[in-house]
């Protein structure tokens, strides 16, 4: 709450609008739930204002109530949640209107679009019939030609080729972006003056995340909305917001322009996050920033500082009474919108080290790092591992009509004490490779070697065991990867178990690992469910390590957890493959971690791989256009230079599999085939372009520095 | 790392510390079942009925096969707590007998059915392809045939299965024709279950199959069975009634409770008491079945409403 009102705020307040003040603007908004441990408040104590054709991002953790909040602008919150404060739109107050009449502002005046595209759509209708209900609503006099003709008119806006022809697809027929872009469509129906934006490209990979950030955009400066971007991700916002909102255990705890907040935090758990994220666009090889601990527990009444049980500048002023979000101190005029609610933003100003703040571990050295990479062993390698699966089509009869060449020829190797990143789009065979490696099965066409056993003569169940030794793996979902009936003593006893170790020893081992993760000791006798996100990652990575292997597979080990958390997470990974001269071969879609984590990546596309090297080499300077555009697509947490990168937009999805290119199978989407003269662009249709070493790394392309096509390349300013 | 601990937290932890905060999930599922007090009077009820029908004998002087000339077809009366039968027969001695074989049926029956759903489901699953075909072929098959001429036919003795008590053989036929729904229930709920993570990951291990399905599989569907058995147990006893009712499922010298239902209804205006009493005494018995039924799913579904403190959250540190 703002104790100093302006007299322009005082008269919104009263109902007065005029044009050119806030569309949308919020004021001590209260929202409280009930549960079985008493009353959780959700969200206390929201203001802000919302102008005309600008962009709010508000950013925070799960559980930070940026979602809640959002939910009860828009009157989506059940019967049951106590809502207090005010909500206006255009200085009419939207609180306390009926569900009947909040529906006349609902995808009129605001309108919104969700985190789950799959979901968000009715399968049973066809594309064409929701967009054209959406328009039903809240214009019943609007003609049928009208209403298609409009419809037509937004998927185009939207970015859908083809657009008549589409309205009559069914959900199922779109791809997860295009489902997304349906509901920007969809949203934008009835120009809203507020576009409310839940998570929208969370669920999406990256190069699919530029295309929607594009597409709101856009829809952006077609109708002219206000726009509130709700994420967790400090990159997405970095380019789009103008404001930025962050939000933690209920609260707004920092407010300002997006420069304050991502140049100037005064706010420790601002300077926290951002020192969390790891960077694309840098080689920063030092440590990230680990905030400790779990936001409080809303249920019980919040004392101080809510961040005071994780903040390493806490002292005991912190602890009485919550500091109230008031301008920072000592700031230019310009800056004036800058608040901060702590009591110690002074401290702060000029440029605070998050590392040296948050006593960030210094980056660990492994002993293999003086070793040159040829004279270590491999403890992985593959020869041309391929995984096809048969498209059967027929009710009794299975006609084979083609194959899905998940993966396609894949060799690769991972020698010790380093870390292999494979990345690429969902669908371009990430997984299934890490199956295959898994399985381990001397019926698979390739060959896996593990630490010197082939899958070839692994016949019996011995030499089988021996490499379950070699290898473990980390899992993508924390929660669902350990038994919910085991406590954390049974879990990390099974693997000791399956290799007959006594009881005393298991013991002795299970409290070693505990304290290698991080944990402690005395919590193995809890239950998985009673511990957060992050522990329980570590508890995974626990039982990995449980039998000394020498290779850990992640499978994007981090993409569950919080940004606070991953940091902890990805440092805890960091300093064992130092400390234990681990391998890894990870899984992610975050290029940013990869970066971060890597010694060596593989880029993949469709089953190939098309580019791989040390991660800087390829980072840096990529060779392959797809290599490009993916790393163009991701944000950066860097305003100034989110605003003046170029980026590569990529058209379309993945091709399907049955209709593969027959050449290059990157061709249908390369941005440098398009710019290509015709007479070049039949030597990447007929042919495909074989792994070729030049320079620091290998890649799969003709024409690696070729000139990207204009219409894909976008540049904001 | 973190130095400085909030007053809430430490409360917390102190309590984390000298109380029992982990707790085993058995006694979880034991507090919320205790805690619905429907659930609670239903294993009273069904206890006491149980305790009746093994020692229910000492509360008359007489038998099932003694017949009292002086009393018949009388009223309740303090010689014959519950009245005779037109034949003489005292009725507390039948029901007392009438009910021990109803729910030794149930049991029976609901006990083994469940453990052969279970085997069956598991096995189907695990392996999958032709043999998961196979069986659910024959599973199909036994749902379609027509259970209740088969009882008819076993107990008539034209099976050349004379010589088996018809209790026994009842239990045999009912057994045949319950477990198909479970079965097919555990084949999805464990087909689900090998999909999970910690599945795989025990695989990934090395972990044998035998040992993944006892330690993985099996008591994460052990709700869902102990449920079923329950359930099963109440699905039995009224099979066994409406069989004995129509005649062909228990047959005398054999005595329950659903042979003397039908034999009373004949007469329920001029003998009432041959006709109520053990109506009542199998409402009873199935009635306190289906509240016990109501608390054990409220008890292990992690949905239901009643919590209690099987959610408490504990803000821990990690890194101290």
């Amino acid at each position: 709450m703002s104790t100093n009102i302006t007299p322009a705020e005082r008269l919104r307040d009263a109902g007065l609008y005029a044009p050119g003040d806030a569309v949308l603007s919020v004021r001590d908004l209260n929202v409280r739930f009930n549960s079985e441990n008493g009353v959780v408040h959700a969200v206390r104590g929201v203001d802000f204002d919302l102008m005309p054709g600008k962009t709010l991002g508000i950013v925070g953790e799960s559980g930070s109530g940026k979602s809640v909040t959002s939910m009860a602008i828009m009157g989506l919150l059940p019967e049951t949640a106590d809502i207090s404060g005010s909500v206006r739109f255009k200085g009419k107050e939207l609180l306390g209107l009926s569900d009947k009449a909040m529906c006349k502002h609902r995808g009129n005046d605001i309108a919104m679009v969700f985190q789950d595209p799959l979901s968000s759509l009715t399968p049973v209708y066809t594309v064409g019939n929701q967009i054209i209900e959406a328009l039903t609503v809240h214009n019943p006099t609007m003609s049928k030609q009208a209403k298609e003709a409009r419809a037509v008119e937004l998927l185009r806006m939207v970015g859908i080729p083809s657009p008549k022809d589409r309205l009559k697809a069914f959900p199922h027929e779109f791809s997860g972006g295009m489902r997304q872009r349906v509901m920007i469509a969809i949203a934008i129906a009835n120009d809203p003056r507020i576009l409310i934006a839940d998570e929208p490209t969370t669920a999406l990979d990256v190069t699919i995340q530029a295309q929607v950030l594009e597409v709101l955009h856009t829809a952006q400066e077609e109708t002219g909305a206000a726009v509130v971007m709700i994420t967790h991700d400090l990159g997405v916002v970095a380019g789009m917001a103008d404001d930025i909102m962050v939000m933690y255990a209920g609260k707004p705890v920092e407010t300002g322009t997006v420069e304050d907040i991502y140049y100037n935090p005064r706010m420790p758990y601002t300077l926290g996050l951002l020192g969390a994220v790891p960077r694309v666009d840098t080689s920063d090889k030092q440590s990230l920033v680990p905030i400790e601990g779990t936001p409080p527990n809303l249920a019980l009444p919040v004392l101080g500082c809510s961040f005071a049980a994780r903040c390493p500048m806490v002292s005991d002023a912190c602890l009485h009474g919550e500091p109230e979000l008031i301008p920072v101190p000592g700031v230019e005029a310009q800056t004036l919108g800058h608040k901060a609610a702590c009591i110690k933003a002074e401290e702060l100003s000029g440029n605070a080290d998050a590392h040296k703040i948050f006593h960030a571990p210094p980056k660990p050295v492994s002993k293999f790092d003086g070793v040159a990479r040829v004279e270590r062993q491999k403890v992985l390698e593959l020869k041309d591992v391929k995984k096809h699966f048969p498209l059967l089509k027929g009710a009794l009869i299975k006609r084979r009509i083609g194959t899905v060449k998940a993966v396609d020829g894949l060799s690769f190797d991972i020698r010790e004490g380093e870390c292999l990143s494979i990345v690429g789009e969902s669908g371009c065979g990430k997984t299934t490779t890490l199956l295959e490696i898994m399985e381990f099965h001397p019926d698979q066409v390739g060959e896996v070697v593990i630490g010197g056993v082939s899958n070839k003569v692994a016949t019996d169940h011995k030499t089988t065991m021996a490499m379950r030794k070699e290898m473990q793996m980390v899992f993508q979902d924390p929660t669902g990867a350990l038994d919910p009936r085991f406590t954390v003593y049974e879990v990390l006893a099974e693997p000791l178990e399956n290799l007959g170790m006594p009881k005393a020893a298991i013991r002795k081992r299970i409290m070693e690992l505990m304290k290698l993760v991080g944990l402690q000791p005395d919590h193995v006798n809890r239950f998985p469910n009673q511990f957060s996100g992050g522990q329980r990652q570590r508890i995974g990575i626990a039982r990995a390590l449980a039998v000394n292997p020498k290779l850990v597979v992640l499978d994007e080990p981090v993409s569950a957890l919080d940004v606070s958390v991953q940091a902890g997470v990805i440092n805890l990974l960091d300093q064992l493959r130092a400390e234990l001269g681990l391998s890894y071969l990870m899984v992610a879609h975050d290029l940013s971690v990869v970066r971060h984590i890597s010694d060596r990546v593989a880029v993949m596309y469709l089953g190939k791989i098309v580019e791989t090297g040390d991660v800087d080499d390829v980072f840096d300077n990529p060779r392959h256009p797809y290599t490009r555009a993916l790393l163009s697509a991701i944000p950066v947490p860097d305003p100034n230079l989110e605003r003046t990168r170029e980026r590569i937009i990529l058209q379309g999805d993945l091709p399907s599999p049955l209709d593969a290119p027959k050449g290059c199978n990157f061709a249908t989407r390369c941005p440098v085939f398009a710019a290509l003269p015709a007479a070049k662009q039949e030597k990447c249709l007929t042919l495909e372009p074989p792994l070729a070493s030049e320079g620091a790394q290998d890649f799969a392309c003709f024409f690696p520095d070729g000139e990207i096509d204009a219409d894909m390349l976008v540049v904001h300013a | 790392m973190t130095n400085i601990i909030d007053p809430i937290a430490e409360i917390d932890e102190a309590r984390v510390a000298d109380q029992d905060v982990v707790i085993g999930k058995s006694r979880i599922i034991f507090r919320r079942f205790m805690r619905n007090r429907t659930a609670v009077a239903g294993l009273f009820i069904f206890l006491a009925l149980f305790l009746f029908s093994i020692f229910g004998g000492f509360l008359t002087s007489w038998d099932k096969d003694t017949i009292d000339p002086l009393n018949i077809g009388m009223p309740p009366s303090p010689d014959h707590l519950l009245g005779t039968t037109q034949a003489g027969i005292d009725l507390m001695a039948l029901i007392v007998d009438g009910t021990r074989t109803s729910i030794l049926i149930g049991l029976i029956v609901g006990g083994v059915s469940v453990l052969i759903s279970a085997v069956y489901g598991c096995t189907m699953a695990f392996f999958g392809g032709k043999v998961d075909a196979t069986m659910l072929f024959i599973l199909e098959a036994l749902i379609m045939m027509p259970a209740i001429l088969v009882v008819a036919v076993a107990t008539s003795g034209s099976g050349g299965l004379k010589d088996l008590p018809s209790w026994l053989l009842l239990i045999v036929v009912l057994l045949f024709f319950s477990w198909m729904g479970t079965a097919r229930l555990v084949r999805s709920l464990s087909m689900s279950l090998m999909q999970r993570d910690y599945v795989k990951a025990a695989k990934y291990m090395g972990v044998p199959s035998r040992r993944i399905v006892w330690r993985h599989l099996v008591p994460n569907i052990g709700s869902l069975l102990v449920l079923d058995f329950t359930r099963g147990i109440t699905g039995a006893i009224l099979a066994e009634v409406a069989f004995s009712f129509i005649g062909i499922g228990i047959k005398l010298p054999d005595i329950s409770l659903g042979v003397l239902i039908g034999q009373a209804t004949g007469q329920v205006s001029s003998f009432p008491w041959m006709f109520w009493v053990p109506l009542t005494v199998m409402f009873l018995l199935t009635g306190s079945l289906a509240m016990m039924n109501d608390g054990l799913r409220d008890a292990f579904d992690p949905s239901s409403s009643s919590i209690g403190r099987a959610k408490t959250k504990i803000a821990k540190k990690t890194n101290k």
